[in-house]
C-alpha cells in the first residue's frame, strides 16, 4: 500500500516535461506543413539566386574587378533565408501557437497547470520546443548551405553563422509572441490572429513608415522586419542581439503571468505592467550599446584595414554636423558609407543631424542644406560630399596626419560561380519533401514500451 | 451546517465565494473532509460542482472564503501540493499515443515503473497504450483520466463525474478501485450526477442548489434530518432541492 504524500513543488525532473513539448510539436500537421512549404519556397529563391549569380559570374570571370563585386552572402544566401524570414513570418506563429493553444483548446492546460512545475518553467520548457520547432522547419533554409557548398560555392563561416543567428532571433521572437498570444487568448484561431497582427502589423509599419521624419521613423524601427536588416547586411551589434533575448524573455515573461487560470485578471494586469517596464528598462539600457562588429569577409561595413588603423589612433572628440534630412537619400549613403563605418572604428564620434525637420525638396532658401561640417580639435572644415574617397582625406587632413597607402593585395577577390542550379531545385521539389514525408510516417510510428505490473496489488 | 465526519478535518472550506460577473456561481459554501473519507458533490446541472471543485483547486480565483488544510489556510499557488483536480470532458495531448501521456505523468512524478503497470492493470488500459488519445473511445478515455489520478501522489483527490462514460460492470469496477484508494488513505471528492452511484461509492455529501449548500451529511444523517428513515439519496435529492 503507498501512503499519500506531499508533492515538492519544485523537485519535478525537467525531462519527462522537455519530451512532452517536443513530442507535441512532432506530433502536431503544421510543423510538417510547413517544413513541406518550406521546400518548393525557399528551393525555387535558391534556385533564382544561384541562376543570377551565375548570370552575372560570366562577367565577373572576365573581370578581377567585376569578380570582386560577387559575394555569395548578397547573392545566394540572403535571398535564400529570405524566403525562409517570409515563411517563418506567415506560418512560423501556426506551429508556435500549438505548444500552448492544443493545451488550452483541450483542457490539458488544467492538469499541466497542477503539475509541480512553476509556469516560468513552463513556458521555459515550450520555448525550448519552440527553438526546437524553428530547428526542424529550418532545415530547407540550412539544405541551402549544403546545396551552395555542393555546387562548388563558396561560403564564409562568420558571417554565414551572423546570418543563422540573425534568423534564429527573428524565429524566436516571432515564437515569444505566439507563445503570448496563446496563453492571453482562449482559442488558437484568436491566438493566431494576435500573432499576426504582430508579424504583419510589422511589415505594414515598415512599409508605411519607414524613411518618414523624425517620431514615424523611431516607430518604423519598432518593426521586427528591421531586425534581421543588420545581420543581412552582415553586422553583429551586441545591443541588437541583447535587445531582441530581452524582448523575447519579456514576451515569454508575460505568456508565464497569463499561464496560471487561478489568477485573477487584475493580478495578471498588475504583474504584466511590471514585466513591461522591467523589459522597456532593459531595452532602452541595451539601446545604448552602440557597437557593432563587421562578420563579412568582404568588409563592406568597414574602411580599408589601412585607414582603419589610422583612424583608430585619432583620440580627439569627432564631432559631425549634418545638413540633411533623415529622409534625404544622400543621408543614407553618408550613414552606411562613412558615419556608421566612422562610429565603428573612432573612439569618440558625435553626429548631429541638424537638416532633420528640413524638407528633401530643394528650394527652401536654406542654402547650408546638404552641407556636412566636421570638426576634430579645433580644426573644422565642410564637405556636400557623402563618399568616403572625399570625406577620409578631409578627416586626415583635419587631424594632421598623413593618409595611409593602400594594403598591397589580400582584397576581396569575389567568388563568381556559373553553374547549373536545377540539381538543387530538384532537391527541394522532390528529394527533401520525400525524405521529410518519410521522416513524418517514422514519427507517426507507436513507441515501443515495457512496464512491469503488480496484477491483484492494491492501488 | 456541519455535516460532522468522524475523521480529523484534512481539507476545510470556509465562506467559500465565486461570481462570474454579477452573478454568484458559488456563495457561502463551508464543509469539510476527513482524511480517507469519499465526498459526493451532489446537485442539478448548473448547481456549481465543477466551479466549486476548480475553485478548490486553484483553478478558478476565488471572490472570498479560505481552503485550510489540516487547519491552515492554503494559498491557491500551493494546492497543486496536496491536491489533484481530475477534470470532466478532458482528452489530454490527443495526438500522443496513451502509452507517452502515462509515461510523462510518471516521470513527472516519479512513479515506478511498477506503479505505472499498476496503474494501467487496474484501469484495464493495457489494449490501447498503443493507440492515439483522440482515437480513445469516451470510457477508455475517462480510464486515461482516472490513471493519471492514481498516478499523481497528492493525498486529495478531486474528480468531477468519475463515473461518466462508463457502462454498469465499469461503474461498478471504478468504484471498488475508488474505494481501495480511500481504504489506502486517499481522500476523495467527487463530483457526480448519478445518484444511484454517488450513494453506492460515497461516505457523506454536500448538496448544492445554485451555488450554496443546502444539506451535507451521511445518508444516514440525511435520512434523519428529512424524518425519511427508509428513503434513496435520489428521493432525499428531490426532498432537499
Amino acid at each position: 500500500m503507498r501512503s499519500p504524500e506531499v508533492v515538492a513543488t519544485r523537485s519535478a525532473p525537467l525531462r519527462p516535461l522537455l519530451t512532452k513539448e517536443l513530442r507535441e510539436i512532432i506530433a502536431g500537421r503544421a510543423l510538417w506543413v510547413m517544413l513541406l512549404l518550406m521546400c518548393p519556397l525557399v528551393g525555387y529563391s535558391f534556385f533564382q539566386a544561384v541562376s543570377l549569380y551565375g548570370e552575372a559570374s560570366i562577367a565577373g570571370q572576365q573581370s578581377p574587378v567585376l569578380a570582386a563585386s560577387l559575394s555569395p552572402f548578397d547573392g545566394v544566401l540572403v535571398p535564400s533565408f529570405g524566403a525562409a524570414y517570409v515563411a517563418v513570418t506567415l506560418l512560423f506563429p501556426f506551429v508556435a501557437i500549438r505548444v500552448l493553444g492544443q493545451e488550452k483548446e483541450s483542457g490539458a492546460l488544467r492538469l499541466l497547470v497542477q503539475l509541480p512545475y512553476r509556469s516560468a518553467t513552463l513556458i521555459g520548457a515550450k520555448l525550448l520546443a519552440v527553438f526546437a520547432a524553428w530547428l526542424l522547419v529550418s532545415i530547407p533554409a540550412l539544405t541551402v548551405l549544403v546545396a551552395w557548398r555542393l555546387l562548388g560555392g563558396h561560403l564564409a563561416l562568420v558571417e554565414t553563422l551572423n546570418l543563422v543567428l540573425g534568423h534564429l532571433l527573428y524565429g524566436l521572437l516571432v515564437g515569444a509572441i505566439a507563445l503570448f498570444a496563446a496563453a492571453v487568448t482562449e482559442t488558437s484561431a484568436t491566438a493566431a490572429i494576435v500573432a499576426l497582427a504582430f508579424t504583419i502589423g510589422s511589415w505594414v509599419l515598415d512599409f508605411t513608415l519607414a524613411g518618414r521624419p523624425g517620431i514615424l521613423d523611431q516607430i518604423a524601427r519598432l518593426s521586427l522586419t528591421q531586425i534581421l536588416r543588420s545581420f543581412e547586411q552582415g553586422l553583429f551589434s551586441p545591443g541588437l542581439v541583447l535587445g531582441i533575448s530581452a524582448a523575447i524573455i519579456g514576451f515569454a515573461a508575460l505568456a508565464s503571468v497569463w499561464l496560471p487560470p487561478g489568477v485573477g485578471v487584475r493580478t495578471k494586469v498588475a504583474r504584466s505592467i511590471a514585466c513591461i517596464i522591467v523589459t522597456a528598462l532593459v531595452l532602452a539600457l541595451v539601446a545604448q550599446i552602440r557597437a557593432s562588429r563587421d562578420m563579412t569577409e568582404d568588409r563592406r561595413n568597414s574602411f580599408s584595414a589601412a585607414d582603419e588603423r589610422v583612424l583608430a589612433t585619432l583620440s580627439q572628440p569627432l564631432r559631425i554636423n549634418v545638413h540633411l534630412a533623415p529622409e534625404d537619400p544622400r543621408f543614407v549613403d553618408l550613414q552606411r558609407n562613412v558615419l556608421a563605418k566612422l562610429e565603428r572604428v573612432m573612439p569618440d564620434v558625435v553626429v548631429r543631424v541638424a537638416g532633420a525637420r528640413q524638407p528633401v525638396a530643394m528650394g527652401t532658401g536654406d542654402d547650408t542644406y546638404g552641407q556636412i561640417e566636421f570638426a576634430y580639435g579645433r580644426r573644422m572644415d565642410t564637405t556636400r560630399s557623402t563618399s568616403p574617397r572625399e570625406i577620409l582625406p578631409l578627416l586626415y587632413d583635419l587631424a594632421q596626419v598623413t593618409a595611409p597607402r593602400p594594403d598591397p593585395g589580400g582584397g576581396y577577390p569575389g567568388y563568381p560561380l556559373v553553374t547549373d542550379a536545377w540539381l538543387g531545385l530538384l532537391s527541394f521539389f522532390g528529394v527533401l519533401p520525400a525524405l521529410i514525408a518519410l521522416a513524418w510516417w517514422f514519427s507517426r510510428r507507436p513507441p515501443s514500451y515495457t512496464f512491469a505490473s503488480h496484477a491483484g496489488d492494491d492501488p | 451546517m456541519d455535516g460532522g465526519s468522524s475523521n480529523p478535518r484534512l481539507l476545510e472550506i470556509v465562506a467559500l465565494c465565486k461570481r462570474f460577473g454579477e452573478q454568484a456561481a458559488l456563495a457561502d459554501i463551508a464543509f469539510g473532509v476527513g482524511a480517507g473519507e469519499v465526498l459526493g458533490i451532489i446537485g442539478p446541472n448548473g448547481a456549481g460542482k465543477t466551479t466549486l471543485l476548480e475553485t478548490i483547486a486553484g483553478l478558478l480565483p476565488a471572490d472570498g472564503g479560505d481552503v485550510l488544510w489540516q487547519g491552515d489556510a492554503l494559498a491557491p499557488a500551493s494546492r497543486r501540493n496536496v491536491m489533484f483536480y481530475l477534470p470532466d470532458g478532458v482528452r489530454p495531448y490527443r495526438d500522443q499515443f496513451v502509452v507517452q501521456v502515462l509515461s510523462f505523468f510518471a516521470g513527472v512524478y516519479r512513479a515506478s515503473s511498477a506503479r505505472l503497470g499498476d496503474a494501467i492493470h487496474h484501469l484495464g488500459l493495457a489494449p490501447v497504450l498503443q493507440q492515439r488519445v483522440h482515437a480513445l473511445s469516451k470510457g477508455y478515455g475517462r480510464r486515461l483520466m482516472l490513471a493519471l489520478g492514481l498516478l499523481a501522489p497528492q493525498p486529495l483527490l478531486l474528480m468531477d463525474e468519475p463515473f461518466d462514460g462508463f457502462d454498469l460492470r465499469q461503474t461498478r469496477d471504478v468504484m471498488e478501485l475508488l474505494r481501495a484508494l480511500a481504504a489506502n488513505g486517499r481522500t476523495l471528492v467527487l463530483a457526480i450526477h448519478q445518484l444511484t452511484d454517488a450513494e453506492r461509492v460515497c461516505d457523506r455529501f454536500v448538496f448544492l442548489r445554485e451555488g450554496r449548500v443546502i444539506a451535507l451529511g451521511s445518508l444516514g444523517e440525511l435520512r434523519v434530518r428529512t424524518a425519511r428513515p427508509d428513503a434513496s439519496l435520489e428521493d432525499l435529492f428531490l426532498a432537499l432541492t
